[in-house]
């Protein structure tokens, strides 16, 4: 056979061989997947790692066969129609929502690691720290219900994560309930490697009752609960107060330049977003600190000193172990890209409420500030007036002349004519 | 015409041939919507479903019901017709045809579209998407053979005479190139359709990059040939409308390329300066969304057999010329080509 024709088929064919078995073996049910950087960096020892594995799936089950402990106060019905693989029955019931909607981007174990995701800018969202960006709340506190259900059913703009509101009633909310479950999953994998810290090197943990639901399990479902609770109001004393709209702006344009708001220093001068974008979101900023320890690390083991030769093996073998993690389970840190405000497009919604809670409790795990009272009762940066001010300047701004000059000008054509 | 053509000249077997082919096409559109609304699974048992023989199932629960159900469900229907298509191709072959070869031809389509369905059935009660992956890569391949089926049995083909322009082994070599090419983005498509559940981001980035560098090879092919065949064998009909159309068609799949990752994850990140990409999201589950992933798909299979259906044609001009060249020797073989298949080309 001609030699070019025949270097041609054995290269297509190896790649294609190569490509349906890498499909080989990923029929043995998928895995909940423990966070191995944190893991790694709290020096976690392999049997412990087990016990946490274990642990959670006693009190979550698996990815097929979800379980949830009556604290938790989500609906095993909604969590089980979103888990499990893809199948529909006669009726049109669907079940696998999860892994047929967003386990692609946000990962099997809600990591944010999903097979797409590296190539996605922004990173799908990780569930398992509980923090969320968009949302009615208080900063510290967790997104409602229905701060979720919005989330899904319009999507982000801007971002790979796609609106779901074709979707029936009941699958969406199965989806807000799966999420809530990943996110709980998370945070009590984080509390129960926190307390493997609490312990000396003899002693193991205790997997009481007292411990995992007590003292883990319900903070942690009780701050989901309470999220109502923390509703940043937008009436009563919140209101937006009556005052003129072109004075408002002028108000809000002077706080927005001004050292106190200091919103120019991440949106720059022309609030185009060009303005710092050094810092990282708490997800970027764990992986870029952990980058740091390892390297700082290496540096040691370059230049131990007056190590032993056990502490020399100890240290290389903690390299070795963060480093894996660190390449196998976690994504190139980013920095925030702090937004364009002129383009008008707001992620978390684009009413005036919306922008106004943006403000008032800022944006949770990224650098964006909030100017409100960081307590009920406490003075904020900003007073409730001073913020609504922001509210109409940013919303102004793509109405601006500067954002849309030929706009304008055929706006004063019309009118001259 | 040489007297052994003059013996073969029933039109049924090319008529099942093309038959065959015009049915495989819409059966690779409707697997392509089976993934797409993922609907692999809307029927858990298999030949039956949900119990009832596949035949007598309920037409007014499958017309009338889910949504799912009616298309996987179909999906099986039409794979019957198709596969009685290839009994019926198989039968005027067995009747009408002299030539051991093409008889073979026509057991060996049946055999794949049974292959096939079992494939699909296996997929099904294993619940095994690498089954899905194959079944999903085989469909494109069936249709490929179809082409060849319907190609080697036609009158054209028969009545075939050497090309008067120099170089049609190149265009065979390349039209082989391209098909292969074409097979293995494919491949690599169905990888990017089929994640494995346990996929890490750097497996699917490897794909992808790799199905778009394949895809800039595919275009920069179909260039190179449509250019030869243009050049060199502007007046061989038979061999500049499949080129042409392998043109359009590569231009037509980058396009849904491009539009198939914007529907399904947006505008990358570096476009969020322009105002539209800033504010677009996909919408799960959309028509847009839907036909453009399912599209792209059936386009590439159509490439698969158009690039098959010139690699033919261009093969057997080939064979002929370098008959031609050669009055005393037996037909030379610009491919080593099995005796068999040979016999196709006499």
């Amino acid at each position: 056979m001609n030699r070019t024709l025949l270097n041609y088929s054995w290269f297509t064919g190896c790649v294609a061989l190569l490509s349906l078995l890498t499909g080989c073996g990923q029929g043995s049910p998928p895995q909940f997947r423990l966070d191995t950087v944190a893991l790694a960096e709290k020096q976690i020892p392999a049997e412990q790692v087990q016990d946490i594995s274990n642990i959670l799936e006693a009190m979550f089950g698996t990815p097929d066969d979800p379980f949830v402990l009556p604290e938790t106060g989500l609906d095993l019905n909604l969590v089980k129609m979103s888990a499990g693989p893809v199948a529909s029955d006669e009726f049109g019931r669907e079940t696998g929502l999860y892994r047929r909607h967003c386990a692609h981007c946000h990962g099997t174990t809600g990591d944010g690691m999903g097979p797409t995701a590296m190539l996605l800018n922004p990173y799908p969202r990780d569930y398992r720290r509980g923090i969320f960006k968009f949302k009615s709340t208080e900063r510290a506190a967790k997104p409602t219900t229905h701060d979720l259900d919005y989330i899904v059913r319009e999507g982000v703009q801007g971002t790979a994560m796609p609106a779901f509101g074709l979707l029936p009633e009941v699958q969406i909310k199965s989806l807000v309930e799966y999420v809530k479950y990943l996110s709980m999953r998370g945070q009590v994998e984080i509390r129960l490697s926190d307390a493997l810290l609490d312990l000396s090197e003899d002693e193991k943990l205790q997997p009481t009752r007292e411990l995992l639901v007590d003292e883990i399990l319900t903070p942690i479902a009780e701050s989901w609960s309470a999220a109502g609770d923390s509703i940043i109001p937008t009436d009563g004393d919140n209101a937006r107060p009556e005052m003129e709209l072109a004075a408002s702006i002028a108000k809000g344009q002077e706080l927005f330049y001004s050292t106190k708001a200091n919103c120019v220093k991440c949106h720059g001068f022309g609030a185009l977003g060009d303005g710092q974008s050094t810092d990282f979101d708490d997800w970027s900023k764990a992986i870029d600190e952990a980058h740091k320890s390892l390297n700082g690390d290496i540096a040691t083991l370059d230049d131990p000193g007056e190590m032993t030769s056990e502490e020399k093996a100890e240290l290389a073998q903690r390299i070795a172990r963060l480093s894996l993690a660190l390449d196998t389970d976690s994504l190139p840190p980013r920095t925030a890209k702090p937004r364009n405000l002129r383009q008008g497009i707001y992620r978390g919604g684009r009413a005036p409420y919306d922008l106004y809670r943006r403000f008032y409790a800022g944006i949770n795990g990224t650098p964006m500030p909030g100017v409100g009272p960081p307590s009920p009762g406490a003075p904020g940066t900003l007073t409730n007036d001073e913020i609504w001010n922001l509210v109409d300047y940013v919303l102004s701004l793509p109405y601006d002349p500067i954002s849309s000059p030929p706009r304008q000008q055929q706006h004063v054509s019309r009118a001259a004519l | 015409m040489n007297p052994a053509a003059q013996q073969l000249e029933s039109p049924w077997p090319h008529r099942w041939a093309v038959a065959l082919v015009c049915a495989t096409f819409p059966m690779i559109w409707i697997g392509g919507l089976v993934t797409t609304t993922g609907a692999g699974m809307a029927v858990p048992d298999w030949p039956n479903t949900y119990g009832y023989n596949l035949f007598l199932y309920p037409w007014q629960t499958w017309v009338f019901g889910p949504w799912k159900l009616f298309i996987e469900h179909g999906h099986r229907l039409f794979g019957t017709v198709v596969g009685m298509i290839a009994i019926g191709f198989l039968a005027s072959a067995l009747w009408c045809q002299k030539r051991a070869a093409l008889r073979w031809l026509a057991l060996v389509a049946l055999v794949g579209v049974i292959g096939q369905g079992i494939l699909g059935g296996m997929r099904v009660r294993m619940n095994e998407v690498t089954l899905a992956q194959i079944h999903g890569c085989v469909g494109p391949a069936f249709f490929a053979f179809a082409v060849v089926c319907a190609v080697v049995t036609s009158s054209r083909w028969r009545e075939a005479e050497a090309p008067t322009g120099a170089g049609i082994a190149r265009i065979e070599r390349l039209a082989v190139i391209i098909t292969l090419l074409a097979m293995l983005q494919i491949v690599l498509g169905s990888f990017l359709r089929h994640l494995p559940t346990g996929a890490r981001p750097g497996d699917f980035r490897l794909a992808l990059w790799f199905h778009l560098f394949v895809a800039v090879g595919l275009w920069a092919h179909i260039a190179l040939i449509t250019f030869r065949v243009w050049r060199g064998f502007r007046d061989e009909r038979w061999l500049r409308a499949p080129a042409t159309r392998l043109s359009i068609l590569i231009l037509l799949q980058v396009l849904l390329g491009l539009g198939t990752w914007v529907a399904k994850y947006g505008f990358p990140g570096w476009m969020s300066g322009f105002e539209f990409a800033a504010a677009y999201r996909p919408t799960a589950d959309s028509i847009g969304q839907v036909v453009m992933a399912t599209t792209h798909v059936a386009i590439g299979s159509l490439i698969l057999a158009t690039s098959t259906l010139l690699a033919m044609r261009a093969w057997r001009l080939s064979s002929l010329a370098a008959l031609a060249n050669s009055k005393s020797e037996p037909v030379r073989r610009t491919l080593n080509t099995p005796k068999l298949l040979m016999e196709v080309a006499r």
